[in-house]
């Protein structure tokens, strides 16, 4: 930092400086639940403490309320200081682990050096709890490694699908050699790590990145197509989806916030990409006119607009033809394959499936439920 | 020739012992006990006029050649979330109503299919089923929403599960934080984890009451308004999914500690903006 922003920062507490670092990330969360959250490899929901090491930023990015030039009050927290809020959180349980992101200082050489002294002195201590760390697009190699040593999970931002749109509200990075490339390393570490790791020791979390939902015009069509083709060049498996909110005295001031459902039906399709083996064409029937999803269950929408795929016979049927009846998911899927013959509903229904979903599209023995159209004798 | 009598002590390794022998004597009567002394006592009540075979009592076997032998090799859990055959049974042996003489008779009815401890398509595999995933969500709530006290430099926690997940929750808690004592309060007892900084085992159990004659040199460390503090920044209120916060901060777990009950009444009611500034400008 320097010697002018010291002077400004001079008069706030550590209570005040976290707070407004805090509420630097806070249009930067994932889940519209009120603390950051992540999943651990049990499946349990842990609580993050997310911070900015500084908002003081040299990027100019449009939708950003820490972009340079904006007037708001900037400020730090040194390493030391981050890490006494995070033990203190993680000793009362409040917290797992640290989410840090960072304005960039100067370059994103110097960012990533800061957040990593934050990461060497929390593990110094002790510390065994989740790291999370967002690097900065253009964050050299050499550090990235030093990253993956530390952190559980590291990732840089994608925030777009192309390098037009990147170039448009990003100005100050390169979408392919700053982010692609810098994806493209993280996969590499990451595999690298596990490799060396193995399953019993500390958690790798796979390779992740985000997208800013309703900043640009792009529709779903492409995020989903993104996000695709991430998960085969990247081993992406988990798309973070960031509503776009207008923030005051951006150039974005004026647009309007994206939906929440938006942000909520890009995530079921994510997951029907990640756990259900579908593709982004298969969902080609399912957007409207503009290529944006509807605010309905992606996975309902695809089993309506393809009806010659139903009903699956639960007795017979692939796990894959099993994953696309609405109310089965990977799980149940299973537990189906596994305890076959099915001979009742109630079977089902014990084993987790909702059957108020599924029971249009599934066939027992024979048996399903009547359509109005095939009662019609349209159907027959 | 008299009755057999399998008694077996309630842990993993004494029920999956019991399944092995009563597969060769099925029609063998099963008693469980905590240790020998309890053992003793339950004979002396009803043990008479019974061959008793007693097992799990001495640490001699290998639990994974045990599974392997009774259900064979296959991993029968569905998803990655459920725990191996070992742990299941170590978890449905902490349910309050879990009778383990009835898990050792679930257990030797699968016929060698680990598959239908998991299915849940026979009642009784549903009810043990059951049984494990209480278990381990009632571990999980409290891993989640249990905010330990530093009282005395020890931290600590009172759980109010119906479980008995103290020592797993208190091992967990002191792997977290390796250089402070734990205490977690579980009816009566008080598992300890760290007990070296006390001058105790490190890992261990004493009577509750006891609990206040020990003290480790460390000050109070009172974040619940820096918590608070960081709370209340984090909220966009336009951007508010209620019912997801709901899921995510249960009511059900609300009344572990003060500051669960805190953020959940803030999920309810949202956060007041209105302060005292708002009065003195």
């Amino acid at each position: 930092m320097t010697d002018a922003h010291s002077a400004n920062e001079h008069h706030f507490t550590l209570t005040e400086r976290m707070k407004i670092l805090s509420e630097g990330t806070k249009y930067d969360s994932c889940n519209q639940s009120a603390v950051c959250h992540a999943f651990g490899p049990d499946g349990r929901c842990i609580q993050l403490y997310k911070t900015l090491l500084t908002n003081a930023c040299s990027g100019e990015c449009t939708y950003c309320p820490n972009r340079c030039g904006r007037q708001s009050t900037r400020t730090s927290l040194a390493p030391e200081e981050i890490a006494k809020i995070t033990w203190s959180f993680y000793r009362r349980n409040t917290v797992e682990g640290l989410f840090l992101s960072s304005g960039i200082i100067g370059d994103a050489e110097r960012t990533a050096e800061k957040q990593l002294e934050v990461a060497r002195l929390l593990r110094g201590q002790g510390f065994t709890g989740y790291i999370h760390m967002r690097v900065m697009p253009g964050t050299p190699l050499y550090l990235l490694e030093e990253i993956a040593d530390y952190a559980n999970k590291f990732g840089v931002n994608a925030e777009t699908t192309s390098s037009v749109n990147y170039s448009e509200i990003c100005p100050n990075f390169d979408y392919t050699s700053d982010v692609l490339q810098r994806m493209k390393w993280t996969r590499d570490l990451i595999n690298k790590k596990r490799r060396e790791i193995g399953y019993g020791g500390r958690i790798v979390g796979a390779n992740d990145t985000q997208f800013v939902v309703g900043a640009l015009d792009e529709p779903d069509r492409d995020i989903i197509g993104t996000v695709d083709k991430f998960m085969v060049e990247y081993e992406l498996r988990r798309p973070y989806f960031m509503s776009f909110d207008p923030v005051p005295s951006t150039p974005l001031e004026g647009h309007l916030p994206s939906p929440k459902w938006r942000e909520i039906r890009l995530y079921q399709t994510s997951y029907l990409l990640k756990d259900y083996g579908l593709k982004a064409f298969d969902f080609d029937g399912v957007y409207d006119d503009n290529g944006f999803l509807l605010d309905t269950d992606p996975k309902l929408l695809l089993a309506m607009s393809h009806p010659e795929r139903f009903p699956v016979k639960v007795n017979s049927a692939s796990r894959e033809e099993l994953l696309l009846v609405p109310g089965i998911g990977p799980v149940s899927a299973n537990r189906i394959l596994r305890s076959r013959p099915i001979s009742s509903e109630k079977e089902l229904m014990q084993m987790g499936i909702v059957l108020s979903r599924a029971r249009p599209y599934i066939e027992i023995n024979g048996r399903r439920q009547t359509s109005l159209s095939s009662f019609m004798g349209a159907g027959a | 020739m008299s009755p057999r009598m399998i008694a077996f002590r309630d842990n993993v390794e004494g029920v999956l012992l019991a399944c092995t022998v009563l597969l060769q004597h099925p029609d063998s009567a099963l008693l469980c006990a905590r240790n020998m002394d309890d053992l003793r006592s339950k004979m002396e009540f009803s043990g008479a006029g019974y061959d008793v075979t007693a097992v799990g009592f001495r640490p001699t076997a290998d639990c994974s050649v045990l599974v392997q032998k009774l259900l064979g090799k296959r991993k029968g859990r569905m998803s990655g979330r459920d725990p191996d055959v070992e742990h299941y049974i170590g978890l449905v042996l902490r349910h309050s109503s879990c009778d383990p003489a009835g898990l050792v008779r679930f257990i030797c009815s699968c016929e060698g299919n680990a598959d239908m401890l998991y299915s849940g398509k026979t009642p009784t595999g549903k009810k043990y089923y059951s049984y494990m995933r209480d278990v381990s969500r009632s571990y999980h709530r409290l891993s989640m929403f249990a905010r330990p006290d530093l009282v005395n430099g020890i931290l600590t926690v009172r759980t109010d599960s119906p479980h008995m997940i103290g020592d797993m929750f208190c091992s967990w808690l002191s792997g977290k934080n390796p250089d402070l004592p734990v205490a977690v309060l579980e009816k009566g007892t008080a598992w300890i984890g760290n007990g070296r900084y006390l001058g105790l085992e490190n890992f261990t159990h004493i009577r509750s009451s006891l609990l206040g004659s020990l003290s480790f040199s460390r000050g109070p460390d009172d974040i619940d308004g820096l918590w608070d503090v960081y709370y209340d920044s984090q909220l966009i209120p336009g951007r508010r999914n209620k019912k997801h916060a709901q899921h995510l901060q249960p009511k059900s777990s609300s009344a572990i500690s003060a500051m669960s009950a805190r953020d959940r009444y803030k999920v309810e009611r949202g956060i007041s903006n209105c302060t005292l500034d708002n009065f003195t400008d």
